[in-house]
């Protein structure tokens, strides 16, 4: 039954990245690498990770899909795309080192040895409070900085967006006056 | 396990037809107490009161002419309304509908996939559910559309951030996603609900519900004085049927959740019944949507904005530490 | 609904009055007061409850407004200028047109077309008569200048048909025999106003 489902799953998600990587349009790319995402969650449902599974889709598809989706709203999403491709060798010869690097690094510790979980959660606890504890005990200091690095993040973007916030655009450009532009330039 | 799964079909089937037949009525109900409100009659001639204007309109989409634009992009044009319709009713799979049951000596339970993590489940679906608005704005090759799109995005997104701040704090009380055990949690009468507990994130709740099912205050997606209809504007027949019912469908849904998490559930109220004082506070969120309508104007995108950023999202956040120190 | 509400043509005596708004505050610290007021002061919910009241009543105090119209009509006015009537002489019940040809002369749309002709007993007869609707402004002159009240305006005013011509046919526009108890004085344009008697005056020739 899992495996069925597991096969399913993997199909379509690998079959969804293929179109992603494969096609011309930015509108195709963009649907099946979301719907992908939302199929990953569907592993983690799988391996009884309910909470990775819809933090999954929160985070991935929810709210990171959406800001690429929010970028591409300033092409024409209905047109194909020409890529400019100059030397072709190279792209393949640097993309294909770099995939066959991608899956060594994955591949190698389920080769070598059979993977063993680090922690065992103790008994008794359901998904989402197992992870917890361990978030909170083993590995808070990671945990934590992570936090830190998005809050710096966070507040980096702030300041960067904010400058002039309170004024709109064609206000600055009405009032903005040629010569100290090009002064400022300079 | 086979049994399970015919269960799970069965119910699944069952909660889709009752669902998708509530949200058409949905309409007609938002249509007659709009009307009350500003003391009209509303639809009154397609059968008693008015009632088969459901199968009428339901006639009308059905048959319409359905329309792609030359432009737009065919496949995922096609593909939005459904991805809205789809989530919305995968959200309520996570709901527990109504209180246990038994019905031909078996126990059902009203809920078509009981995850211990069901909260944060209904969340996620119902934020994956911007796809929808997002794509079909995409596909369509028009500007009102792209703007619907864009404002999808940011709406969506920012309100989710409320959404899951403020159910945080009950979460906390509760020490559960399970939806059954926050219905639990408040069985023993009015004294027991998380709202008294928690008022602030419950007003929040609303808000951002309101939000995320694009309600009035919020609906910018589709705001017909400023961008025709938003990302529905190419659509039309039932394919737009289809985004009708997926906002109704996350109408309901956030009544339940509302209802769930803050107003006690499906547990008996005095007199009244679980299954009937869920079925009353539901109704009561669903009239409160279209009340508010009637009520309130729209808001402008950057004050939806600063409303989200500025206002909710700081009280969010100040609500889950003062929770967090008491409890 | 009475007639009243339709005389009433004073626009600018409604009690419109101004709202007591104070200043849009400038400051940041302003601009924050003024939203913790807001929101504390409950105002958003004054919309809600208005709403509410009015649905109760409209519900339950028997406020709706709705008309269902083509079953119920709101009153007309009695000056209202909709399709022409021709009026019958209550006595005889032969049309009051007397052929004079003063509405087709007074019509400034030049809609109405008359023909007559001397019958059998030398009087004068209406052998046609008509008006053009496409061209017709409803002025009312032609009421108001017949003098024998014969020409009027009636209350039809759904003007929707499949043949123009069975509004301006003449045996159309006369009122029919059977209903000739029921003809009523109209009250509009051209019509003897109520207090004809009083302003009767004697012309100097009488002296």
């Amino acid at each position: 039954m899992e495996a069925i489902a597991f096969y399913t799953f993997s199909i379509l998600i690998t079959g969804l990245f293929l179109v992603t990587v494969f096609s011309r349009n930015i509108l195709y790319a963009m649907s099946s690498l979301a719907a992908g995402m939302v199929l990953i969650s569907g592993l983690f449902f799988i391996m009884r990770a309910d909470f990775l599974g819809a933090v999954q889709l929160v985070v991935y598809s929810g709210a990171i899909m959406a800001l690429y989706a929010f970028g591409m709203m300033f092409f024409d999403a209905t047109r194909d795309v020409k890529e400019k491709n100059s030397s072709a060798s190279s792209v393949f010869l640097l993309s294909g080192i770099s995939a066959v690097i991608l899956v060594a690094i994955f591949a190698a510790p389920a080769i070598g040895e059979h993977i063993k979980p680090l922690v065992t959660a103790a008994k008794g606890l359901d998904n989402t409070q197992a992870i917890g504890e361990i978030l909170f005990t083993k590995y808070l200091i990671p945990f934590e900085v992570a936090a830190v690095m998005l809050l710096v993040a966070m507040v980096a973007g702030i300041v960067l967006a904010s400058k002039k916030m309170d004024q709109s655009l064609s206000e600055i450009y009405q009032d903005a006056d040629p010569e100290n532009e090009l002064k400022e330039q300079k | 396990m086979s049994g399970f799964i015919i269960a799970t079909v069965i119910k699944a089937i069952v909660v889709l037809a009752i669902i998708s037949a509530l949200a058409g009525f949905g309409t007609y109900i938002e249509r007659k107490i709009l009307a009350f409100i500003q003391r009209r009659l509303g639809p009154m001639h397609v059968g008693p009161y008015g009632i088969l204007q459901i199968a009428a309109d339901g006639i009308k989409l059905f048959t319409k002419e359905d329309f792609i634009p030359s432009g737009a992009n065919r496949l995922i044009f096609k593909i939005a309304p459904l991805i809205t319709a789809a989530t919305a009713f995968i959200a309520l799979a996570a709901v527990p509908l109504l209180p246990e049951f038994h019905l031909f000596g078996i126990t059902v339970r009203p809920i078509v996939a009981d995850l211990n993590i069901g909260l944060l489940f209904v969340i996620a679906m119902m934020g994956v559910g911007l796809y929808g608005p997002l794509l079909a704005g995409m596909a369509q090759e028009n500007k009102w559309g792209i703007i619907g799109s864009a404002r999808t995005a940011i709406q969506f997104l920012s309100y989710e951030v409320v959404t899951g701040l403020s159910l945080l704090a009950p979460i906390m009380l509760v020490g559960s996603l399970s939806l059954i055990d926050f219905n639990n949690y408040q069985a023993g009468g009015i004294a027991n609900w998380i709202v008294w507990k928690q008022p602030l994130a419950f007003i929040l709740f609303l808000i951002s519900g309101f939000a995320e099912t694009n309600r009035t205050p919020f609906d910018l997606l589709e705001n017909e004085a400023e961008i025709i209809a938003g990302y529905a504007t190419e659509y039309s027949g039932m394919r737009w049927g289809m985004f009708f019912i997926g906002e109704y469908a996350n109408m309901i849904t956030i009544g339940f959740l509302a209802s769930l998490v803050f107003l006690g559930g499906f547990n008996p109220l005095w007199i009244i019944p679980g299954a009937i004082a869920i079925v009353l506070k539901v109704s009561f969120f669903f009239f409160l949507m279209l009340w508010v309508r009637s009520a309130w104007p729209h808001i402008r995108p950057d004050q939806l904005m600063w409303l989200c950023w500025k206002v909710l999202m700081p009280l969010a956040v100040i609500n889950i530490l003062i929770t967090g120190l008491v409890a | 609904m009475s007639l009243d509400n339709f005389k009433d043509r004073n626009a600018g005596v409604q009690n419109y009055r101004l709202l007591e708004l104070e200043p849009t505050p400038t400051t940041g610290w302003g601009k924050f007061k003024q939203v913790l007021i807001r929101s504390v002061k409950l105002e958003l919910l004054v919309g809600l409850k208005v709403t509410i009241r009015e649905m109760f009543k409209a519900l339950f105090g028997g406020q709706m407004h709705t008309t269902k119209y083509p079953f119920e009509k709101l009153p007309i006015s009695p000056r209202y200028r909709a399709i022409h009537e021709m009026k019958r002489l209550l006595e005889s019940g032969h049309y009051r047109c007397i052929g004079c040809g003063l509405c087709e002369k007074i019509c400034i749309a030049n809609c109405i077309r008359i023909d007559t002709r001397y019958d059998e007993n030398q009087r004068k007869e209406v052998s046609d008569y008509t008006i053009n609707l496409g061209r017709c402004i409803f002025c009312g002159y032609c009421a108001e200048v017949c003098p024998e009240l014969a020409i009027v305006h009636s209350g039809r005013y759904e003007t929707a048909s499949e043949q123009r011509a069975s509004f301006t046919d003449f045996a159309d526009m006369l009122t029919p025999l059977d209903e000739l108890k029921k003809q009523k004085e109209f009250p509009g344009f051209g019509a003897v106003s109520p207090n004809a008697d009083e302003n009767i005056k004697k012309t100097p020739l009488a002296y």
